[in-house]
């Protein structure tokens, strides 16, 4: 464990470094922000029936939406640093790391985010709270059911990415495809869009598929459009998707393990 | 002259190095088209439920979403080369193209074609196709030179900013993140009419940033909105005028750099 937390801790002083790229993406966000915000303004003003819950509600789930998607970018996953160190031919030198290879993933990708989290999402909610209407849980309850479930869905997106990473260790070119699997789960994850306003057929796909865990579910919990029957039912899903997803990479990594082995001679 | 014989030189090998890699071209376009794809699908869905956003239809949104691309696509296959000046910069190669006696920037520029422009390309000219047939427009020869025009003009725009953005590395050496900016505003007009937005931000991008000039006010005249505008529709002609004074402070930005340039290697 104490390996584990040097690594995170290394991940998190790496990300101080660059100043400048710092406050131009804390910039960015705040446009990202804004633009959420006028656009479901407008929405709202146009047709409030249609959002199907109140304009506070659905300005707190755009702005959280921004907020988390800020830490938990999806495109700086781990399968970024897979997909350089194999390019690089460097990947021997995380093999001999004190530390099992998917735990050193899980912790420096920990580190990064944990950095994120504190200086992006934080700040955003911040200002996002005193100047947008940004909305605070409405009870205890929805506020600790919220921090499980956006850990949980923190840890199925590092899987999911961790599976895109090991991919690029079977020699797949990841970097051609990497936009279209962004988008992809910025989409079905409902992180700009909440699922209920998807039209019927499309939602019922995303409501299988594990992306939802990662944005739609811990926000909805938020911002308190579950039931508790129905906050137990979706946690229990993303459980079950975490789990699956966890041994999955884990499977992913043993196979691609053993390759690397034979390409070394 | 000569320099455009130059850049066509340079472009014609880079076309030759890159055919090497087949794959690779396919999957990157099916890569922006999946892109696109998921992007009007945000869009689709939210004109799906709510009919239009502050009145604008789904086909006046993939119109304005088409024209923007159209003029992006042109910047994406031969100016994305731009975006990795600071790694020339950084890395101190950026000196070997002082030493042959052709303008610098067209030696850089020349040096790369981004296929996967294409992809943007096929996707605008599809859109533009579409909005037009569902808008029932019937364009008169004027306004299809208008329509011309602005396309070139929203991509001088695209360019000069991103060739601004570029110079910035000769004082910064890093600047990939100020691309990071215009690249957010550019999806934000991409993606909505900007009148949902508040008066000091459309004054933002209209006054200076002018990214509202890629696509959102000769959109105004080509789907007949301009009255939105009011006593200000003379915006919705200066797309070219602007683009122009951009091209020229992106120049004079980048002789200027050019002029304090000393290389990273000593």
């Amino acid at each position: 464990m104490k390996i584990f937390w040097s690594f995170s801790r290394q991940a998190f002083y790496n990300m101080v470094m660059y100043r400048f790229d710092f406050w131009v993406r804390r910039i960015v966000l705040l446009f990202v922000m804004y633009g959420v915000y006028c656009l479901w303004n407008i929405l709202y003003t146009q047709n409030a029936k249609e959002l199907e819950v109140n304009l506070n509600q659905i300005i707190t789930y755009g702005i959280l939406g921004v907020a988390l998607q800020a830490s938990l970018i999806t495109a700086m996953g781990p399968q970024r640093y897979i997909a350089s160190q194999i390019r690089m031919g460097s990947i021997d030198t995380d093999l001999v790391k004190p530390i099992d290879f998917h735990l050193h993933m899980l912790a420096r990708n920990f580190g990064e985010t944990a950095f994120r989290f504190i200086t992006a999402t934080i700040p955003t909610l911040i200002i996002g709270f005193i100047f947008l209407g940004f909305e605070l849980p409405c009870d205890l309850f929805n506020g600790f059911a919220f921090a499980f479930s956006i850990a949980l869905g923190y840890l199925i997106q590092f899987s999911l990415n961790f599976i895109l990473g090991i991919l690029a260790i079977v020699s797949v070119d990841i970097k051609n495809i990497s936009w279209a699997y962004i988008s992809l789960v910025s989409f079905f994850s409902g992180d700009m869009i909440p699922l209920w306003l998807f039209p019927t057929a499309l939602r019922s796909i995303a409501e299988i598929m594990p992306f939802k865990c990662i944005f739609y579910i811990p926000i909805s919990i938020y911002i308190g459009n579950f039931s508790r029957i129905m906050v137990i039912k979706e946690v229990l899903f993303q459980l079950i998707w975490c789990i699956v997803l966890l041994l999955l990479g884990r499977i992913f990594w043993i196979c691609a393990y053993s390759r690397i082995k034979i390409q070394g001679g | 002259m000569d320099t455009l014989k130059i850049y066509f030189r340079l472009i014609i090998l880079s076309i030759k190095c890159r055919t090497q890699y087949r794959a690779d071209f396919i999957t990157g376009i099916l890569n922006i088209i999946t892109l696109n794809a998921v992007q009007l699908g945000f869009i689709g869905i939210l004109v799906n439920r709510f009919t239009n956003i502050n009145k604008w239809t789904i086909w006046d949104m993939l119109f304005l979403y088409s024209l923007w691309m159209l003029g992006h696509s042109i910047f994406a296959i031969f100016f994305w080369h731009l975006l990795d000046m600071e790694n020339y910069i950084v890395q101190g190669t950026f000196d070997q193209f002082f030493i042959k006696p052709v303008n610098i920037f067209v030696q850089f520029i020349g040096r790369e074609l981004q296929y996967m422009g294409i992809g943007d390309l096929l996707i605008g000219v599809v859109g533009i196709s579409i909005a037009y047939v569902n808008l029932k427009l019937d364009w008169s020869i004027l306004k299809w030179a208008f329509f011309i025009v602005s396309v070139v003009s929203g991509s001088i725009i695209e360019i000069a900013l991103m060739w601004i953005c570029a110079s910035i590395s000769f004082w910064m050496l890093r600047s990939s993140t100020t691309f990071a900016i215009i690249s957010q505003l550019d999806s934000m007009i991409q993606k909505y009419p900007i009148d949902i937005f508040g008066t000091g931000f459309r004054v933002f991008i209209t006054a200076f940033i002018p990214v509202a000039f890629i696509n959102y006010y000769p959109s105004l005249i080509l789907l007949n909105k301009t009255n939105i505008l009011d006593k200000w529709s003379f915006l919705a002609y200066i797309s070219p005028i602007v683009s122009i004074i951009l091209l020229i402070v992106a120049t004079k930005i980048w002789t200027i750099g050019l002029k304090l340039y000393s290389s990273s290697g000593n």
